[in-house]
């Protein structure tokens, strides 16, 4: 299969072209409060071509690489249509060819595990947590996923690479009365099976929360200054900022363009940012991108100044920018797309206790809740947290959601802590223009930080 | 096709096949000019299994690929005890869903939709970076069991749509439609986007209170996830959904009805068997603003004794496909429109809030009912737009908010094809909700 995709590739009259073939096994296995709702076990493959063609460009994908040739040759044709209606030929950028392997090493390795253990392990976690009271329900899973790809392309690339990612998850739900309340806890994230043991005291920390807020206050409507705990920094910086420097989503938006030049001043000199697939072991690490070029670290904010971007070959072309190798697919489904990888905002000077002693009327914000961003626009919740009054730590708060507008915070980060930390879990979901690809392979990492305003909203 | 079925009659007590075919066109512009032409050709199949009365399940490629009886004996040996049993034998009603002249669409079709598109809109405004999309798909889905299900459909869906990121924010106004057959540019959707994104160049943000808002159709998730989480047997079973012990009771105002129908004639998201080979059936879920029934399939069915009616769906909250277990949700979602004329309805606000999206819905706490999000959408003063919303949440409980519905337009139509749609909706004027503004 690699020599004939390497044969096609190159003999297909276009400018470029790439194939990518994955093979792909899953373990996944599920619990909702007692029940074991799935255990299962699978393997896929099929491919995924790009042809860049009389300055257009087209994208096939297939299940059976016996249909590839045809495919190709079609995607050819409608890279030339593509190319005939623009005025500004679609290129890439010129990038190493690599002809090599890039296999994953994990201490533990999760494919040597039986799957009973792996039942047992994740059956184990959802009955201690079923255990605690005012626990109604769980939702528990262990997700394994490996990848086997190859990838060719028609500069003479040929690498052959693994991808391995496993983790546990899970959603606690504890009710009295009518009020409902739900914490997130997860971990592992990287190849490692042992990370996923001797989690209990984790998981029962997660249960606490999840009770505490059953005596917590609703959150009050308003404009408040904030503390993000590095949860909610890394979400904050993941979902508000990071997705603003995938080019892919600048490439056609003018105004964003205009306004996110490098060089342009984003915040106070305390925030500096990076893109970094090659520190090991987190949930967005890799070698090698998924259009065969190496990872490697950007200073995305360096001192409140944007000083670079995530590219593709595509737009590295485009923005006459660096590669950074952040082009990734989840699976052979998808089209490769410009994605994070571990995103992070690097350690200031600030501590936790001059953070709170700074506030008179706001609030702690804990734990990462899922998010969604939209242009300049960003929306994201908390898993809980407490209100600040007068310097001090007050009582607990819950149902929180926070939005904003992405360059006014930015500047209204007037703290960063400390005291940086990766999440172990990581995860994203971006369409593209194509649909949505939720990437587990995604991380990031931050200090406690505090933002002078921000608006909360809640349901009182 | 049969030979899977047949084959693991030998070595499990029940077997059910589900496999679907997709062949799909996607032609994409951006800011007035092509980017990329996709073409797709998927096949994915999901086997389950109960064997020694344990429940696996396993994914592949197409049925004849080897291992797959193995790998879902494998997961069943250590799976849970199966709680109900395949679907039977049954008859499918007929649902017009296909038309040959949408799965003959070619590229060059579907660039000269998006070109009429371009043509017209780039008249009128020139400065926007319109994005155009038009894609044309063939889904060919099988659903077979050991207990006698033999379902088989062909069906094709053409979507298009276009918008703009607005000036300054990024965030986009968007149109989109569908159907099961070949789409012309609609004059009246690029009327109304034209008219909703010359109201975005003014900011407005309203003050901190309780107001009016007019829910558009795009909006429509706003109220059907929250009420769809509810009516799912599945949290009815569990005891978590708000809707449990409520059949008879009014949930929502007695302006509301809710029905799903999967048996429409013409629609992409109608039907004639769900994902476990059950027949769909239109069915009342909420009339009148009382409850009358939950969304069950085979496992929830089981569970709370009543069969399953036909509402499996390999869908959850983002997205949809193959390896999604089989779980409760609608097919074909719609609330009954009213009688009022939109226009009328937003002209008759003093002071209140247009909402055409919202973002951050996934991190509430929708299950319960509720939604806090930033609003996407246009403030109203004096029955007029005075400006896209800025700065603004809105957050409310359809339990409660949704009880006093002013009124409902008697336009109604789906959202589209974006991240969260579900079902059509009229405009819903909704007599107040919470709103986080200056």
């Amino acid at each position: 299969m690699k020599q004939a995709f390497a044969g096609l590739v190159t003999d297909l009259s276009a400018e470029y072209a790439d194939i990518r073939h994955e093979e792909n096994r899953k373990v996944r296995i599920v619990y909702q409060g007692k029940t074991l709702e799935q255990i299962t076990a699978s393997s896929t493959s099929g491919g995924n071509l790009r042809a860049y063609a009389g300055g257009g460009r087209s994208i096939a994908s297939f299940s059976d690489p016996k249909s590839a040739e045809s495919i190709a040759r079609t995607a050819v044709v409608s890279a030339r249509l593509v190319g005939q209606s623009r005025d500004k030929p679609l290129r890439v950028a010129p990038a190493p060819v690599i002809v090599d392997s890039f296999p994953v090493s994990p201490s533990e390795d999760p494919r040597q595990i039986s799957l009973e253990e792996k039942l047992a392990l994740t059956a184990h976690y959802n009955d201690l947590i079923l255990a605690q009271p005012d626990v109604t329900t769980t939702f528990t899973s262990y997700d394994e996923f490996y990848s086997r790809r190859l990838f060719v392309n028609s500069d003479g690339s040929v690498i052959e690479y693994e991808l391995l990612n496993v983790g546990i998850a899970g959603l606690i739900v504890t009710k009295r009365g009518s009020l409902v309340q739900r914490v997130r806890f997860a971990f592992g994230g990287n190849e490692d099976f042992s990370r996923l043991r001797d989690r209990d005291a984790d998981v029962l920390t997660s249960v606490g929360k999840a009770r505490e807020l059953l005596d917590a206050e609703p959150t009050k409507a308003g404009t408040f200054p904030v503390i993000l705990d590095p949860s909610e920094s890394s979400l904050f910086i993941h979902e508000a900022f990071g997705h603003l420097s995938e080019a892919d989503g600048l490439q056609n938006n003018p105004a964003f363009r205009e306004r996110l030049q490098l060089g342009t001043k984003l915040a106070g000199p305390i925030l500096t940012v990076t893109d970094d697939p090659t520190l090991p072991g987190h949930p967005g690490s890799y070698l090698i991108d998924d259009e065969g070029v190496r990872g490697v670290r950007t200073y995305l904010i360096t001192e409140g100044v944007l000083t670079g971007r995530l590219h593709s070959r595509e737009t590295a072309a485009e923005f006459d920018e660096p590669l950074s190798g952040n082009m990734r697919a989840v699976d052979i489904q998808f089209m490769p797309i410009v994605r994070m990888s571990n995103i992070s905002i690097e350690p200031g000077e600030s501590t936790f206790e001059e953070m709170v002693a700074s506030i008179d009327n706001g609030y702690y914000l804990v734990g990462a809740k899922g998010g969604q961003t939209s242009g300049d626009q960003f929306t994201f919740g908390a898993q809980w947290g407490y209100r600040i009054v007068d310097g001090k730590l007050g009582p607990m708060v819950r149902d929180i959601n926070m939005s904003g507008e992405l360059f006014s915070t930015l500047k209204a980060i007037s703290m960063v802590g400390n005291d940086r930390k990766f999440g172990e879990r990581g995860g994203c979901g971006k369409g593209g223009g194509g649909p949505m690809q939720i990437n587990r392979k995604s991380g990031s990492g931050a200090p406690h930080i505090k933002i002078d305003r921000v608006t909360v909203g809640g349901v009182g | 096709m049969n030979s899977i079925i047949d084959r693991a009659k030998q070595s499990v007590d029940q077997a059910e096949l589900y496999w679907n075919r997709t062949d799909r066109i996607h032609v994409r512009y951006a800011n007035y000019s092509m980017e990329t032409i996709t073409q797709d050709s998927h096949s994915s199949v999901a086997l389950r299994v109960i064997a020694d009365g344990r429940l696996g399940t396993t994914y592949g490629i197409t049925p004849d690929q080897k291992g797959l009886i193995e790998d879902a004996r494998a997961a069943a040996s250590h799976g849970a005890p199966a709680t109900f049993s395949f679907a039977p034998r049954a008859d499918y009603s007929d649902v017009a869903m296909y038309d040959r002249a949408a799965e003959e669409l070619t590229s060059e079709n579907l660039v000269e939709l998006c070109e009429a598109a371009k043509t017209r809109i780039q008249k009128a405004r020139p400065d926007i970076a319109l994005f155009i999309e038009a894609k044309r798909e063939t889904i060919r889905r099988v659903v077979q069991t050991t207990n006698g299900a033999d379902a088989e459909s062909i069906s094709t869906a053409v979507r298009f749509g276009f918008g703009a990121p607005m000036k300054g924010a990024g965030v986009r106004v968007v149109k989109s439609t569908s159907s099961t057959s070949p789409l012309t540019l609609d004059e009246a959707m690029v009327d109304e986007f034209l008219e909703w994104y010359g109201w975005t160049e003014t900011l407005s943000t309203p003050s901190t209170g309780r107001l009016p808002v007019l829910l558009a159709p795009e909006a429509a998730f706003l109220f059907h996830l929250p009420l769809c989480a509810g009516l799912n047997a599945d949290a009815v079973h569990r005891g978590t959904s708000p809707l449990c012990d409520r059949i008879g009771e009014p949930i929502l105002s007695d302006r509301v009805t809710v029905i799903d129908r999967p048996l429409l004639d013409g629609d992409v998201d109608s039907r004639p068997f769900d994902d476990e080979g059950v027949p769909c059936q239109n069915r009342t879920l909420v009339e009148n603003g009382i409850l009358k029934g939950y969304l069950v399939d085979q496992r929830t069915g089981a569970a709370l004794g009543q069969p399953s009616t036909g509402n499996a769906r390999k869908k959850q909250l983002f997205g949809e496909g193959t390896e999604i277990d089989p779980n409760p949700w609608p097919m074909n979602l719609e609330t009954k429109p009213g009688d009022a004329s939109h226009r009328d309805l937003l002209a008759g606000l003093d002071e209140g809030l247009l909402i055409t999206g919202g973002m951050g819905f996934h991190s509430g706490n929708y299950p319960q009912g509720q939604f806090a999000v930033q609003a996407v959408g246009f403030h109203v003063r004096n029955g007029k737009v005075v400006g896209r919303l800025d700065k603004t949440m809105v957050s409310g409980d359809i339990y409660k908010d949704f009880k006093n519905i002013r009124a409902l337009s008697r336009e109604h139509r789906g959202p589209g094809d974006s991240m969260m749609a579900i079902g059509r909706m009229p405009y819903i004027l909704v007599d107040s909700l919470q709103v986080a503004g200056k």
